[in-house]
């Protein structure tokens, strides 16, 4: 069965991974730390952080490139902790392409096919098919340095893909692109990974692209897993103060946690009482805590129960109107949509959100 | 006005490089029992004294045989010690690179002084394996800088995306690592041969009666007979060269066109 035919029913089978305590030093410095990991099959899992988290570093425990201190790692039940990588079934699809310069396309594309013995006939007829689902039908006779920089990465995805891996392994793919080609390209691979179903482990530092390509998202820091959970829920209700920080722009405000609310949990800020939703074990009554809302969910009403405070600065950015608004708890930033009544600098408001929207965590 | 004198100029540096071996070609056919120029009067006589002497067969065998053998020892080695100062963190490596890369800067008269005590100390009688041996002092540091630049140019990661796609180590090495620095190894082979074969001032401090390379031969022949012979061989020479240096260019011109293309990346 061809790679373009293969039904996502049958595909999504197979390829789930499991990390259960990875763990790695390098350099005598500990650079991951006790990951645990479980995918679902055909699951787009993307490991999340800034340079030096541990992500590329569990990215290549998971090829073999790297063997791992301690943990086990397993795909489909089977324990691969110690198995080279050559014989491990993951496409692996780099930063920097990592195209065979001196093959043609079509002979990189055709290389896994090769080395697992493939006959020539039917090689030829994989390569050619895997290379018009990635749109470069045409180009199996050029060399890598004749194609241009999305080319090559839709190349190298093509020989990751035409040997239908357990997992497909992105180590910042979309990097070396320029904006419009990043945003073009990574929506073709999310197409192209819904369609043939291989679970994929992406490593990225962008946030963005994080959030707009992953079922889930495992922002790491320091070596291990801050939170594990979907974009909407990462971005949203951060467990950390790190993925709070990490990812877009958020309001932090300390207070005490006062017990359930009619939803999520309460919390008295600055003498005012607000409702958030804490990602985990909620808190004990009495702790100090920190509230986390993101600009784009506060709301901004003339009274009503919320946090009290002076609109001090409104900014028109196009797709979003922002405001400042000074409060007992420090500065709130609001993000407005475009149509919103802009209030007046000095006007007395209140900032309030849908307690789901919200996060808590101890601080 | 600028292109002519650049045109006119090229024009005498080629001629100033050429001259010397046009001279040798053009003596090595006068019918003078000496060496002179212009020729006068057109004989191949001199090419038949060359081939009617066997020492200098001998020698021409010795010297080429040698400088094959340095050209193939200088690739592997080179290979091997590029890879492993490229990949390698190991005790003694910056040492190791240092030597390497100064070795160029010892002048060879000293380095033939140098291997004649060493040699002598350590027992080893003059033999075409001493003979290589210090003609590998020579070309093993060149072999070792070029393969280092081919390795720079290859990305690890295509070697990690071999691996992936279940190439043994051998494979990933023979299909990835080997393509990236098969033009810098033809270049050191070719290089190795070359130094080999024209050198001189090594190879007298090393040779003995009996085993004297060609340009050992031509220089002693000189002090004695003054001929156009040695021009005859010259030219000779000079053909061997040209010979070898079209068909090495030939390969490397191939190697370049099927990539390992360093300067694309």
């Amino acid at each position: 069965m061809s790679v373009a035919e293969a039904p996502p029913e049958t595909a999504v089978r197979r390829g789930r991974l499991r990390l259960d305590g990875v763990r790695k030093a390098l350099g005598g410095r500990e650079v991951v730390s006790a990951v645990d990991l479980e995918t679902e099959p055909g699951e787009f899992l993307t490991l999340l952080g800034p340079s030096g988290c541990g992500k590329t570093t569990t990215l290549n425990m998971i090829a073999g490139h790297l063997s791992a201190d301690g943990g086990v790692i397993e795909v489909d039940g089977r324990d691969i902790t110690a198995v080279p990588p050559h014989r491990r079934s993951m496409g692996m699809v780099f930063q920097s392409y990592a195209l065979f310069p001196h093959m043609t396309i079509a002979d990189n594309v055709a290389f896994g096919l090769r080395m697992r013995k493939v006959p020539a006939a039917r090689r030829r007829k994989q390569v050619a098919e895997v290379l018009e689902m990635v749109g470069l039908d045409g180009m199996a006779g050029r060399h890598p340095r004749q194609l241009s920089g999305g080319q090559q990465q839709r190349a190298a995805l093509a020989r990751a893909l035409v040997i239908q891996p357990d997992l497909l392994l992105l180590d910042e793919p979309f990097s070396n692109l320029d904006a419009q080609l990043r945003v073009r390209l990574r929506e073709e691979v999310v197409a192209l990974q819904r369609r043939i179903g291989t679970t994929t482990i992406l490593v990225t530092h962008d946030q963005e692209e994080a959030l707009a390509v992953s079922d889930r998202i495992a922002v790491m820091a320091d070596g291990v897993i801050h939170q594990l959970d979907r974009p909407r829920e990462i971005y949203l209700r951060p467990a950390t103060d790190f993925v709070a920080q990490f990812i877009g722009e958020v309001n932090a405000l300390d207070g005490t946690a006062a017990g359930p609310a009619r939803e999520g949990h309460a919390c008295e800020v600055a003498g005012a009482t607000v409702a958030a939703m804490p990602p985990g074990e909620p808190p004990a009554t009495g702790a100090a805590v920190r509230v986390y809302v993101r600009p784009e969910v506060v709301r901004l009403a003339a009274d009503g129960e919320g946090l009290r405070g002076t609109v001090r600065e409104t900014r028109f950015l196009g797709s979003r109107i922002r405001c400042v608004v000074a409060t007992k708890a420090g500065k709130v930033t609001v993000a407005l949509p475009f149509d919103a009544r802009v209030p007046e600098v000095g006007e007395e408001v209140t900032c309030a959100w849908r307690p789901s929207d919200a996060s808590l965590a101890a601080r | 006005m600028t292109r002519v004198l650049g045109g006119a100029f090229a024009c005498l540096v080629g001629l100033f490089l050429v001259a010397p071996v046009a001279v040798t070609v053009a003596s090595s056919l006068t019918a003078t029992a000496y060496v002179t120029f212009p020729p006068q009067g057109i004989t191949l006589r001199w090419y038949a004294e060359v081939f009617a002497k066997p020492e200098f067969l001998s020698s021409f065998v010795l010297s080429a045989g040698v400088a094959v053998a340095a050209a193939g020892v200088s690739a592997v080695v080179g290979l091997a010690c590029g890879l492993a100062i490229h990949r390698y963190r190991f005790p003694g490596r910056g040492a190791l690179e240092a030597v390497l890369s100064s070795a160029f800067a010892v002048p060879t008269i000293v380095l033939g002084i140098g291997l004649l005590q060493w040699f002598a100390q350590m027992g080893l009688a003059s033999s075409p394996f001493t003979l290589l041996l210090a003609h590998l002092v020579l070309t093993v540091p060149y072999a070792v800088r070029l393969v280092l630049a081919g390795l720079a140019g290859l990305d690890r990661s295509a070697e990690k995306a071999a691996a992936g796609l279940g190439a043994s180590p051998f494979l990933v090495f023979w299909h990835v690592t080997l393509p990236a620095v098969r033009g810098a190894l033809i270049g050191s082979a070719f290089f190795a041969f070359i130094t080999s074969f024209d050198d001189l001032t090594v190879a007298l401090f090393v040779v003995t009666t009996d085993l004297q390379t060609l340009p050992v031969r031509i220089f002693n022949y000189m002090q004695y007979d003054y001929d156009p012979t040695v021009t005859a061989i010259g030219t000779l020479m000079v053909l061997f060269a040209v010979v070898a240096a079209v068909v090495i260019e030939r390969f490397v011109g191939v190697a370049r066109l099927f990539g390992a293309d360093q300067d694309h990346k």
